[in-house]
Formats: C-alpha cells, structure tokens, sequence
C-alpha cells in the first residue's frame, strides 16, 4: 500500500477557532498512540535491546557459564583472538649444507610444518591457508583460524548462493508468469519447500547426499560416470560447500521466483502490447521493459536474501556439525559446548556489525514511507 | 487460429520448462517418501532404489514401519505438542500486541512516529544470532522455562514483522471511517476495536498463518534453550537431533518418514492458503 494512494490529510487541518479543542482531542490521540505502542516496545526491549547491549558488554569479558569464576574486563581481545591474522614467509628446509631440500619422490621443495614459523607469543597463531607468490610461499596464520575460516565460508556461500538463486528465481518467475493451466498448483510446489523447517529439509538432503550409493547423488554420479559412487559429500573439504549451496538454493530459490513474480505482476501489461506493436523482440522486450521495471523488486529481494544468508544457521549447524562452521553456527558452539559466553559474544557483534551495515544499506534504498 | 511450428515448439519448450522446474522442486520429498517406505536392509543397499525393493527378489516392498515407530516415539510426539503450543501462542499474542501498535503507527498523529516506524522496519531485519547469548543468560538467570522463553524470544521476529504489515493495512484504510465514527461519539480506541479490526481480518490472517509457519520453523532458538530441558524440544530440534528406538547408526528411515509427516500438515496450509501467504511474504518487499 503506497501513502501516495491513500493520502492522510487530517496532518494538514486548518487552524480553527476551537483551536483548543482540536489540540485537546490530539493530546488524546498522541496518549493512546503510546499506550498502544507501549507493550511492543517493552517487548522489544526484553527481547533484543537489553540482550543484545548485554551482548556487547560481554563481548568485553573472559565471562563464562556455570563456573564459578570471576569475570574481567578484558578490553578487546576477545577480538584480536577472533580475527588476528598474519601472513609469514615460510623458508624451505635446508640440509646441513645449506641446500634447499627436494622430496626425492615428487621433486617438490621441502617446506617445514608452518606452525614452526608462526608466533607463539603472546597469542599462539595457527595454520589457517599457505600461498605461493612470486616463488616464495607463504603461510597466512591466524588465531582463530575457525572463525576466519567461518567468515570466509559464509561470505562466499552468501554470495554464491544468492546469484544462483536470483538467476534461477528469475527464470522460474518469468515461465510461471506466463497464463496456464495448473499455475495454481505450480504456486503451491513452489510454496513447500520455502513452507519446510529448514531442520526437516537439511535432514532431507543430508540423506540424499550420503557417502555411500545408497545416497542419491552418488547414483546419480556414478551414473553419469562422474565418479566411483563413493563421494563423501559432507566429510570431504572441497564438497562441504557446494553442498550447502545446493540445498539453500533448492529451499529459498522459490521464494525468490514468488517475489520476483508477484514483481512481474505489477508491470503493466500494455508496456508490452506496445512493445510487441512497436516490433521489438521478446529478448528486446525482457531488457527494455522487464528488467527495468522489475529492478526495485529485485534490489529488495536481493537484500532480503543477503541478509537472511549471511546469518545461516540451521543448514550448517544440522549437516555439517563441528565439521565446518558458519559464523552463527560459530558462535553457537562457542557458547553452548564451550561455555565461552564472551567470546561467543564477541563472534555475535562481528556477524551483528556486518548485517547491521547491509540493513542500513536496505533502508536507504527502500526508505521508509513518509506519511 | 492454427499454430504455425515455432509456436509447437515455444509450448513444448515451456511445457518441458514447467515439468524440469517441478521435478526439481519436488525430487527432494520424493526421495524421502521412498526412503521412509524402506526397512533398515533396504536402505543400505547399493545402489539404492529409486522404490522401495526386496532385497532378495527386486519386488516392490515398502514398508510401514518407520511410520509406526515415529508415532511411537515419545520424543518427536512431545515435540508436536511443545511446537504446537509455542507456535499459536507466539502468533497469538503478536498478533494482539502487534495490531495495537499497527493502529497507532498507520492511524494516529504523534510525535516520534518516524522513528518507530524506522525502528519496527529494522527490526524486521534483527539477526537472531546477535541476541542469543544475551537472551540466554538472562533465561538462565531468571530460570525461566524453555517453552515461554520460546514464545517470548521469538516475538523478535514476528511482532516486527506483524507491525510493519499491518501498518500498512491500517494506513489503506479510509480515514473516513475514522472520522465518521468520532463524530457519531466513539473513542479512538473503539474505532479501533469496533470498526478498523474487524475490516483488516484479512491482513490478520495473512500475518498470522506467515508468524506461525516462521514460529513452527525456529531452530536457533529451540535448540539453544532446550539443550538443558530436552522434554521442550519443538520439531525441528527433534527431528535434527532424531534418535531411533533401538539402532545407534542415525535411522534416516525414521528421520524420513518424520520429515513427511510433518510436512504434510504444512502442504496442506500452503494448498488453502498459497494466495494469503503470497500475499504477505510480498507485503514487505513490493509494496514498499
């Protein structure tokens, strides 16, 4: 509903001789606007300002849960140990005469293990990536090489997951938009795996993609001859990803194909029955008259889903366990399995901070409307 | 008027388009439906079936039994109940406070009413993640139980939610009727219950069916604050913690047929209302 179409007038009312009386009965209103707003706002605050303050507090202290200890103030480390990084030289082994060792086998130079390389003092750095430049390698160490690890792999999971889903939602919504028999039921197919608790869905896939040809992605691989049929999709590094990627776009691409549609809906048809008179294309017609107008849908819908990804929980906390982490999921376990309330809070603000700067982004694009 | 060939190739081409977009959509339950019809021997064998099959002689043999076992289970029938319990009372009383404060912010002159307006619309977006150790330590402290700390926590989505969409519906009502209804004498407040509300039943529905489903669905949450009183759980937490009767291995046949029954009931919801609920998941986001 836009303000444009409903214009509320009584802003502008005339100033009358029972002046008085008007600005009586708009104490009252301005009173009961309160009264009404009053227990939302109580809600609100037990359930997320008083909380999350208590967050960012805590994100200052070693506090844990169910022991006995005192807490500190221990300023920021919780985030210095959370996202420290350092990136040091890693020199090949040399033998006692001074020659860089080669294995014998693969003719490779010899590195030593990077632990040996990175800092102990006053924060152990571990291993977390190594990298070759200009023929030097490099190890990239980190203090908490989960967390970083998890921001690295939510972010290219957010990114990756929601241009799939906008490519895909975007050609699903262009063939449902067009009249035909069964659309009604189309929706409904299209409704269900968005309607699903993500636990019955993740559960779901987590079976389809077994490690053994009793899952259904390992027939279908071998099938095709893509492999032995023996593909440990959830345990193997390289496969954790792409198979997170591939359930959260099957379970959020409909609801985007239903945005993007109810977006189409509202672009007038005569725009293309003036189009196709004026001879352009389908092709001509879907970047001259589609895209555009559908681009506020789409920008809305983008951020909706950027949003909703970088917070991922259940699908990473489900399948994938301690295996590998989202930033949530992260966090998650810092504080229930390891008790770890401040620095789990500490991993609570990053992932706060970094929506909290795309929310910002989506007000201004949207704004709110003014009355 | 006849099709001329590119036409017969345009239908089959979107026809061909329909049927790849369903089989995507549904392959999925289509799986968990034939591995919830297995035995524990079928489901290991390789490869496995796209029917359920008799291990011996390849026949068509699906079972029952995981059906069985799953309404026997103690775990995932307490789980329907706590889900059902914190699903309808979270809807409910959002719903309550949400309209009272949709009323005022789509229908009433006040000061500080942009930024209410701007603090419900982000809060729209609040990651829960943020909140959660904050929340459980206040519920730890207070040892409040974990079904109303549900209910309570997971107000930080739907009441937002509920306000924002009703605003809207509340401002595209005609002021008219407001006025009218002052000057016959009513109060605000009675214009409000006796007049307005009962004219946005539709966007109550529409809100209501969206905050229950969001409220069925929570995991976060129900995970987090169950882990010390499992006898809370909600579905989702049983169903991603399922442990069968008597294997140790995980019973995906279970865990399968689990999936389907809770499934059905919401296939059912999105068949009698898909248009409400299209309605209010674009509400937000195209309307705007």
């Amino acid at each position: 509903m836009s303000a444009e179409s409903v214009p509320i007038n009584h802003e502008q009312e005339p100033a009358s001789p029972k002046r008085r009386g008007i600005s009586d009965l708009a104490k009252r209103e301005e009173r009961l606007a309160y009264v009404l707003l009053i227990p939302t706002l109580i809600i609100l605050f037990v359930i997320a300002f008083y909380p999350l303050g208590s967050v960012f507090y805590n994100s200052l202290s070693d506090r844990r849960f169910a022991s006995g200890q005192e807490s500190h103030f221990i300023g920021l480390a919780n985030y210095s140990n959370l996202l420290s990084l350092k990136i040091v030289e890693l020199q090949p082994e040399v033998d006692d005469t001074g020659q860089v060792v080669v294995d014998p086998d693969t003719g490779e130079i010899d590195y030593p293990p990077a632990v040996s390389v990175l800092p102990r003092e006053p924060r152990r750095y571990r291993e977390l990536a190594q990298f070759g430049l200009l023929g030097n390698r490099y190890v990239i160490g980190a203090t908490d090489p989960e967390f970083v690890r998890a921001i690295y792999d939510t972010v290219a999971f957010t990114v990756i997951t929601v241009a799939l889903e906008t490519v895909l939602g975007l050609g699903i919504a262009l063939v449902v938009n067009s009249k035909f028999k069964g659309r009604g039921m189309m929706r409904v197919v299209m409704l269900v795996p968005w309607a699903i608790p993500t636990a019955v869905s993740s559960r779901m896939w987590e079976w389809m993609f077994k490690d053994t040809r009793a899952g259904f992605f390992n027939i279908l691989f071998q099938d095709l001859g893509l492999s032995n049929g023996q593909i440990p999709f959830l345990v193997d590094q390289a496969w954790q990803l792409p198979a997170m990627i591939a359930i959260d776009v099957w379970k959020t691409t409909p609801f985007m194909a239903l945005l993007l549609l109810a977006g189409l809906q509202l672009i007038p048809s005569d725009l293309y029955e003036a189009a196709d008179v004026d001879g352009a294309g389908k092709l001509r017609q879907f970047w001259s008259v589609t895209l555009p107008l559908l681009r506020p849908t789409l920008a809305v819908a983008l951020v909706f889903r950027t949003l909703d990804a970088i917070r991922v929980f259940d699908l990473f906390q489900i399948v994938l366990q301690q295996k590998r982490y989202s930033m949530a999921s992260f966090a998650y376990y810092r504080l229930i399995d390891g008790q770890l309330m401040g620095y789990s809070s500490a991993a609570s603000v990053v992932i706060f901070v970094i929506i909290f700067v795309f929310a910002i982004l989506y007000i201004r694009m949207l704004g709110v409307r003014n009355d | 008027m006849t099709k001329t060939p590119s036409a017969w190739i345009g239908r089959i081409l979107f026809w061909l388009a329909i049927v790849l977009i369903a089989v995507y959509l549904l392959f999925p339950f289509y799986w968990a439906i034939n591995s919830s019809l297995k035995t524990e021997s079928q489901l290991q064998m390789t490869p496995g079936t796209y029917v359920p099959r008799s291990p011996g002689t390849g026949d068509v043999a699906p079972t029952l039994q995981n059906y069985g076992a799953v309404f026997r289970n103690d775990r995932f029938l307490t789980g329907l109940k706590n889900s059902a319990i914190v699903a309808v009372s979270t809807t409910a009383i959002s719903l309550m406070v949400g309209a009272f404060a949709a009323f005022a912010l789509g229908k009433l002159r006040f000061r500080g009413k942009q930024p209410s307006l701007y603090l419900i619309l982000s809060m729209t977006m609040f990651p829960q993640v943020a909140v959660l150790t904050g929340l459980y330590a206040v519920i730890r402290t207070l040892s409040i139980p974990a079904i109303p700390s549900m209910i309570l926590s997971y107000m930080l989505f739907t009441l937002p939610f509920t306000t924002w969409v009703m605003t809207s519906f509340f401002e595209g009502l005609p002021n008219e009727l407001m006025q009218s209804a002052q000057v016959d004498g009513a109060t605000p407040f009675q214009t409000f219950y006796m007049i307005l509300l009962p004219l946005t039943l539709p966007a109550l529905v529409t809100t209501g069916l969206l905050a229950f489903i969001n409220a069925w669905n929570e995991y976060l949450f129900a995970l987090t604050f169950t882990t010390i009183e499992p006898d809370a759980r909600t579905v989702p937490v049983a169903i991603a913690l399922f442990t069968g009767e008597v294997s140790f291995q995980e019973p995906f046949g279970e865990i399968m047929a689990a999936a389907i029954v809770v499934t059905i009931p919401l296939l059912f919801l999105v068949l009698i209302f898909q248009q409400k609920i299209v309605a209010g998941l674009t509400a937000g986001a195209v309307k705007g």
